[in-house]
């Protein structure tokens, strides 16, 4: 698998069409992204199953809105799963990338990491490697919904009182990029409390990942104790498409009525 | 523009989680926890996602100070380094080894704690070395 | 620590004493929280109800500075009902039956007494304990910042023995190690008794060993600890101090004293990356470079050596501390020519036994756990198993000792001090850092409702504290976190310094001071 993203990769820088990609490397010992811009040299560029299938994956999206407003003309290529390919598409939807900065790079998932991530489309529309998994419903939801109102609401309340206020989940988010955050906002909670202010701290956040949540997961994967923010937002972008027949990602890059918010209009 | 991620080890509590520091154009501008790493296995907490930021506040101290009129005036290295070394030889001659004391680090590497205490024991010539283990 | 931060997530019961883990060693808190989930018991010994409360099986109070009258109290039911591991004892320990005589003094009902924890609480943490499988102790500066700070610890230590949990995997007593490289100083040779690896100075061998290797003559004279250095200075016996990223006009107790001292020294240079309160009295201010602008190592909480790799340049005309120092050690006299970290850590590892295999190349990947003696060696996750350092595991005879202020009619109250999770330390570095001072840009004092009540204020409002050392004005947190009686102050804020108050007042071995327990008297502020 690697090395047909190689290939590609290597094609795209020689052939000038991309001043680097955006990848992960394994160097040191470690895996991390990494902006390749050598076609000739991509020593230990690698997808990010390291140990496990995804198990080194990370927010390379919000890496690339960095490096594509450092360099506005130039383009860059960025290595893609199903939900980065989804990512792309709503960041393109809300200005944040230009799509003509852009050049994906597709990786589809193997089965196990579809079925982990419980991923409704675990690949990419357009893919240089690997095969396209079967998809796998909300399970975890399920398992959530089938409990007594009250019994949820003990089980995120002991969830969220695990948090230690890192803001992690926000950091890592490939879809959080607005330049004032709500999280920060003292009007909305006790910004210094640890924990978080239980609940409002992370039903906050949760709103907000209405019509933005791509469902990568790695808010799960970042989340210093362990809290099952995946399974909450999974269930937030469940109610979005009930009430407006639409998923970030899924289909056009053209978000739907009463979520077209761009990020200039966040600003004010 | 360049775009690197450097890996390095955090500065804050003695967890020593593994992280990426992203640097563009020769400034820092993020930091990605490393998900490889044994200790934080990708995660962080709030100083450690924000380790980036006092480095390159405009209150870093950029040049040597020597305190002349009572203020403390910006001089050359040389001027700092001679003053120091000079001072340190006179307190010796004067008082002996153990009038002076040093006080190594608990931020500083491995490496430069070793050179601190073997300049106070080998060059100075004194065993007076702590540093805040206690604190 | 003398097991892995990983093997936290195995232990079935883990006990945590002194630590504010969720604030002040969040990654370390990540695995007790999926030992939990996985169904440890956990026990927290805090006077405050901290974060990790919410997720333990039992909270206990106890009263400031009564740790080993909770701890022998915990062994004393232990022995009593026979739950100790007699074979661990036999095989791997000494002293044994000294120490059983002291136990049987502290019944649960006389240690109720002293710590306030009831007895029944007492005899489940025993149970507990005694009963898993792979029993852990964490702790950190609740245990030892204290007059009785070495007793604390041997007294963990002893429980460990007596149940035989240690030199097993997810087992052991494990000291949180405050700073990143904290342990990395002591490892170096930061310390007045030391050199590099614990070798003591005061050992002819290890002193004619160092003497070839440095190529000088060596003093055989235990040096001073920083309480020995400050009152050096007051007096006149120590004419210089050399500061290298430490700031003691914050972080050391009873900042009056210390100011004193600073004062009076006839040279104080100051390396460091900012201005700190410190530095208002030197005489000489070096501009170090950051972690981030320099190569090397630091060594974490379970002795883990990792790599430090620079990622810019020195910030202005900043150096590394390691070429400071050699620049400064040519000039006064005494040669020194390392062309790169690197070369520094081969001499450690050439002086010193338990990083005898460590090298750069060999920390790219994971990094290495010391001791790790030799180039194919793979370092070491857990200590002391099969054997102590020492051979036997010795117990001591421990005898529960109050702290040296305790409250009275003139100061009432009190005052325990330590961090919240947004800051660090004395807060040179977090309060140069936006994203935390927005977060938390201003000290508080904890009180509970009911002494808010008593003293006519809400939550906001200034107090006026003091101590017999000194006083400063602070605004309330009014909250059950902390107990009545007791007040709390994070010690990260130079505009109400918690070591203003503070006693300074040492472990006699150690010379830790007490910055967990002193005597304060509250007023509502105009």
């Amino acid at each position: 698998m690697d090395d047909k993203i190689k290939m590609k990769v290597q094609e795209l820088l020689q052939s000038g069409k991309i001043k680097g990609f955006l990848g992960l490397r394994e160097r040191h010992g470690q895996v991390g992204p990494y902006l390749f811009t050598d076609g000739d040299d991509l020593e230990g560029l690698v997808v990010g199953d390291r140990f496990k299938p995804g198990d080194s994956r990370y927010p390379l999206n919000k890496q690339l809105m960095k490096i594509t407003r450092g360099d506005p003309s130039g383009c860059y290529g960025v290595l893609v799963r199903g939900c980065d390919e989804r990512g792309l598409k709503t960041l393109f939807g809300s200005g944040q990338i230009k799509s003509e900065q852009v050049v994906p790079v597709g990786i589809a998932c193997p089965q196990d990491l579809a079925d982990a991530c419980e991923c409704l489309k675990p690949y990419p529309d357009e893919r240089v490697a690997g095969e396209a998994a079967e998809p796998r419903s909300f399970a975890t939801v399920a398992k959530v919904e089938a409990m007594e109102l009250d019994e949820r609401f003990r089980l995120w309340l002991a969830e969220f009182s695990k948090c230690i206020k890192c803001y992690g989940c926000r950091n890592i988010c490939p879809m959080c990029y607005c330049s004032e955050c709500t999280l920060e906002n003292k009007d909305f909670g006790d910004i210094g409390s640890l924990p978080a202010e239980n609940p409002v701290f992370h039903l906050t956040r949760a709103i907000h990942m209405a019509g933005r949540c791509i469902d990568c997961g790695l808010c799960n994967e970042v989340c210093p104790a362990d809290i099952p923010l995946r399974t909450l937002y999974k269930k937030i972008a469940d109610i979005v498409e009930e009430e407006f027949h639409c998923r970030p990602g899924y289909g056009s890059p053209e978000t739907p009525p009463g979520l077209n918010i761009r990020g200039e209009e966040l600003k004010h | 523009m360049e775009y690197r991620t450097v890996l390095t080890t955090c500065t804050y509590c003695g967890c020593g989680c593994g992280l990426y520091l992203e640097v563009m154009d020769g400034r820092l501008v993020g930091t990605i926890p490393c998900k490889t790493n044994p200790v934080n296995e990708g995660k962080l907490c709030v100083k450690g996602w924000n380790v980036h930021e006092f480095v390159q506040s405009p209150k870093r101290l950029t040049r040597p100070l020597l305190r002349k009129n009572r203020e403390l005036t910006p001089v050359s290295w040389d001027e700092a380094l001679d003053f120091t070394a000079a001072r340190l030889r006179e307190i010796k001659e004067a008082h002996g080894s153990d009038s002076i004391a040093f006080l190594a680090s608990a931020k500083v590497t491995n490496e430069e704690n070793y050179l601190i205490q073997k300049f106070a024991r080998a060059a100075v010539g004194t065993n007076n070395v702590d540093h805040c283990a206690r604190l | 620590m003398t097991n892995s931060i990983g093997e936290l997530e195995d232990a079935d019961c883990i006990v945590v004493i002194g630590s504010n883990t969720t604030s002040s060693h969040p990654l370390v808190a990540t695995r007790i929280f999926r030992a939990k989930q996985k169904g440890a018991k956990v026990v927290v010994a805090d006077p405050r109800r901290i974060q990790l409360v919410h997720k333990a099986d039992l909270h206990v109070q106890h009263n400031l500075g009564t740790d080993v009258a909770l701890i022998n109290g915990i062994m004393h039911v232990i022995l009593a009902r026979g739950w100790h591991n007699q074979a661990f004892v036999d095989e791997r320990t000494e002293g044994f039956e000294e120490f059983r005589k002291v136990m049987e003094q502290y019944t649960p009902e006389r240690v109720s007494e002293i710590t306030g924890v009831s007895v029944d609480d007492i005899c489940t943490i025993a149970d507990w304990y005694a009963h898993a499988r792979a029993g852990s102790l964490v702790y950190c500066m609740g245990i030892t910042q204290h007059t009785t700070g070495v007793d604390n610890v041997k007294s963990l230590a002893n429980l460990s023995m007596l149940t035989g949990h240690i030199g097993r995997e997810s087992t052991g007593v494990n000291p949180l190690r405050g700073q990143n490289n904290v342990q990395g100083a002591c490892d170096m040779g930061g310390l007045p008794n030391v050199y590099p690896g614990y070798q003591a100075v005061n050992v002819p061998a290890n002193q004619e060993k160092f003497e070839a290797a440095w190529n000088g003559k060596l003093s055989d004279k235990v040096g001073l600890t920083i309480p020995g250095m400050l009152e050096g200075l007051a007096e006149g016996s120590v004419r210089a101090l050399f500061v290298v990223g430490e700031n003691p006009m914050m972080s050391d107790p009873d900042i009056h004293h210390v100011e004193k001292a600073l004062r009076n020294a006839e040279l104080l240079v100051v390396q460091d990356i900012f201005l700190t309160p410190t530095t208002a009295f030197a005489h000489v201010v070096l501009p170090g470079a950051s972690f981030a602008e320099k190569d090397g190592t630091f060594t974490n909480t379970e002795r883990r050596v990792q790599r430090v790799r620079r990622a810019i340049a020195p910030v202005g005309e900043s150096r590394a501390d390691w070429e400071i120092i050699q620049d400064l050690s040519n000039r006064f006299g005494y040669p020194m020519e390392y062309d790169s970290p690197a070369a520094i850590l081969e001499e450690v590892s050439r002086l010193t036994p338990s990083y005898g295999g460590i090298t750069f190349e060999r920390l790219e990947g994971d990094g290495l756990c010391w001791p790790c003696p030799t180039p194919d060696h793979p370092g070491t996750k857990f200590l002391h198993q099969g054997r102590f350092s020492r051979g036997l595991g010795l117990f001591h005879a421990i005898e529960y000792k109050p702290p040296a202020e305790v409250v009275d009619a003139d100061y009432p109250f009190w005052l325990t001090t330590g961090r919240i999770h947004v800051h660090y330390h004395t807060g040179t570095m977090t309060r140069n850092s936006p994203s935390l001072e927005k977060e938390m840009p201003e000290g508080f004092l904890e009180m509970n409702p009911e002494d808010a009540l008593a003293l006519g204020v809400k939550r906001g409002d200034a107090v006026k504290v003091a101590s017999r050392r000194g006083e400063m004005v602070i605004r309330v947190d009014v909250t059950t976190r902390i107990r009545r009686g007791t007040v709390f102050v994070p010690f990260h804020f130079i505009e109400s310094c918690a070591n203003i108050l503070t006693n300074p007042a040492y472990d006699p071995i150690a010379k830790i001071p007490e910055y967990k327990v002193c005597a304060v008297a509250l007023q509502k502020a105009a």
